[in-house]
């Protein structure tokens, strides 16, 4: 089967066909199936202009030479149809068997092998089923890969200074990202990388331009925008192809793709998803107000907890000297005390103590202490210590008791 | 390079640290002093920050330009 098929090859016509009249009309004058063929295709092709025809698909086969075969029926009735390869890119998703759809296409003749098939380039499902297929297979897939997992998701950074926007040069997205960044007096830069937002190359564009977005690596922050629009319109933001390049850009997204209500697969896979392109813009920047509040109370939680630990060690310090001086001074009167104590056992011992019960102590004049009978010699001069002074005294025949004697 | 907000995280943590129970004062005072010069690294970053619609621009060699767009 090929994709664009000939006439075949056109012989001739025997001169003998014009002979006996029309061709065909007799056995002699009988055409060549190419002719024939070749002739209906004619006939066929020229009369219908491109339609929509509805009907349930049948048999659905995707060949592996990239076309899609398949028969369109009614309870009637049933036609082959084809889609080339290169028509299947406005598809959303190939048909199931059993769908109901309106078809737009040309009828056309394979003269090869003298078959009618309708040429497919539309097909509308009922429900927009087949819109609603590619959502949940490209959903599914992206699941698969994780690329939807809340664990995913970056936060974005407080204070971007480089924000790429990936959008229409031209669309309203971009007018609006703009005008709130304005009206905030956000200090920041918006580099816009330009792209189709919707048709054909919308989804290429798009890829191309999150790429460079990676490749440039100036930015810290990406906003993917369109417009407001039809489903159709939006339709390039569910592109699978989108949605990882989406997952692939090297900083934090955000996904602002057409109005509250619709969600697209860019929506899932961005790290934010943001209702509208202005409020993609209010979410990216924080104003520049809001980020100095936010130092200064960056600024005062230091500085409090720095004065208030070091508040807490000097306290700290104060009761600790508190009780070290607390210390000292009941080590000093229990010490006090003991040297009470002792001075008083020393006092008992003190030869003061024995004079002021009588007793007398005699002193040699060098100081010393005559305590035994053997330091006195006869005649000499010593002092005897009484309680209250000193006697000069003279030893007058000293001699050892011979019973026992008083001093 | 330290971005804004690696050094708001920062300054998280050690508002954090120096909030919580048990830091030894030479510890203290090396955060506080760390502290103090991401406030004023943040601050001059934020007054030096200037709004700008430009469009990135992809030459044939594969190098990039940021032009302003009006």
């Amino acid at each position: 089967m090929q994709r664009h098929e000939q006439y075949g090859p056109q012989e001739e016509l025997p001169l003998s066909e014009f002979i006996d009249g029309v061709p065909g009309e007799t056995a002699r004058s009988a055409v060549a199936v190419g002719t024939l063929n070749a002739a209906a295709k004619d006939i066929i092709e020229g009369a219908f202009i491109p339609l929509w025809v509805r009907g349930e698909i049948n048999d659905f086969k995707a060949h592996r030479n990239g076309h899609w075969y398949f028969c369109l029926r009614d309870s009637r009735a049933q036609v082959r149809c084809v889609v080339w390869s290169s028509d299947q890119r406005r598809f959303p998703a190939p048909p199931d068997d059993g769908m109901q759809v309106a078809a737009f296409g040309r009828l056309t003749v394979y003269a090869a092998r003298g078959e009618m098939q309708f040429t497919i380039t539309r097909i509308e499902a009922e429900g927009d089923g087949l819109r609603r297929k590619a959502l949940e297979i490209t959903r599914a897939r992206l699941e698969k890969d994780g690329l939807l997992a809340s664990e995913r998701k970056r936060p974005l950074p407080r204070f971007p200074r480089v924000i790429a926007v990936v959008t229409s040069p031209e669309g309203a997205a971009l007018h609006d990202i703009v005008a709130v960044m304005r009206r905030r007096s956000a200090n920041v830069r918006l580099v816009v990388v330009p792209a189709a937002v919707q048709g054909d190359t919308a989804p290429e564009e798009l890829c191309y331009a999150l790429d460079q977005v990676n490749r440039w690596g100036g930015a810290d922050l990406a906003i993917v925008a369109r417009g407001g629009g039809s489903r159709e319109d939006l339709w390039a933001f569910n592109n699978e192809r989108v949605a990882r390049a989406v997952a692939a850009c090297g900083v934090p997204t955000i996904s602002a793709v057409g109005h509250e209500i619709d969600l697209s697969i860019c929506d899932l896979v961005a790290d934010h998803r943001a209702p509208t392109p202005s409020a993609a813009a209010e979410t990216a920047t924080s104003s520049r107000a809001e980020l100095e509040t936010h130092l200064r109370k960056l600024s005062l939680r230091v500085s409090g907890a720095a004065r208030a630990l070091i508040r807490d060690r000097a306290d700290t310090l104060r009761h600790l000297s508190r009780d070290v001086a607390g210390a000292v001074e009941g080590q000093i009167s229990t010490q006090r005390a003991t040297l009470q104590s002792v001075a008083g056992r020393l006092n008992a011992l003190s030869p003061v103590a024995t004079l002021a019960r009588g007793y007398a102590i005699a002193r040699a004049e060098d100081g010393g202490t005559l305590s035994s009978i053997d330091a006195f010699r006869d005649g000499q001069h010593f002092d005897l210590v009484v309680r209250d002074g000193t006697v000069p005294a003279r030893v007058d025949g000293a001699s050892r008791p011979s019973a026992r004697a008083g001093a | 390079m330290t971005t804004f907000e690696q050094r708001l995280a920062r300054l998280e943590t050690i508002a954090g640290e120096l909030e919580g129970d048990g830091v030894d004062l030479a510890r203290a005072l090396a955060l506080f002093e760390e502290g103090v010069q991401n406030l004023r690294a943040a601050a001059d970053e934020l007054a030096a920050a200037e709004a700008r619609v430009q469009r990135l621009i992809e030459r044939a060699d594969g190098s990039f330009d940021v032009i302003d767009r009006e």
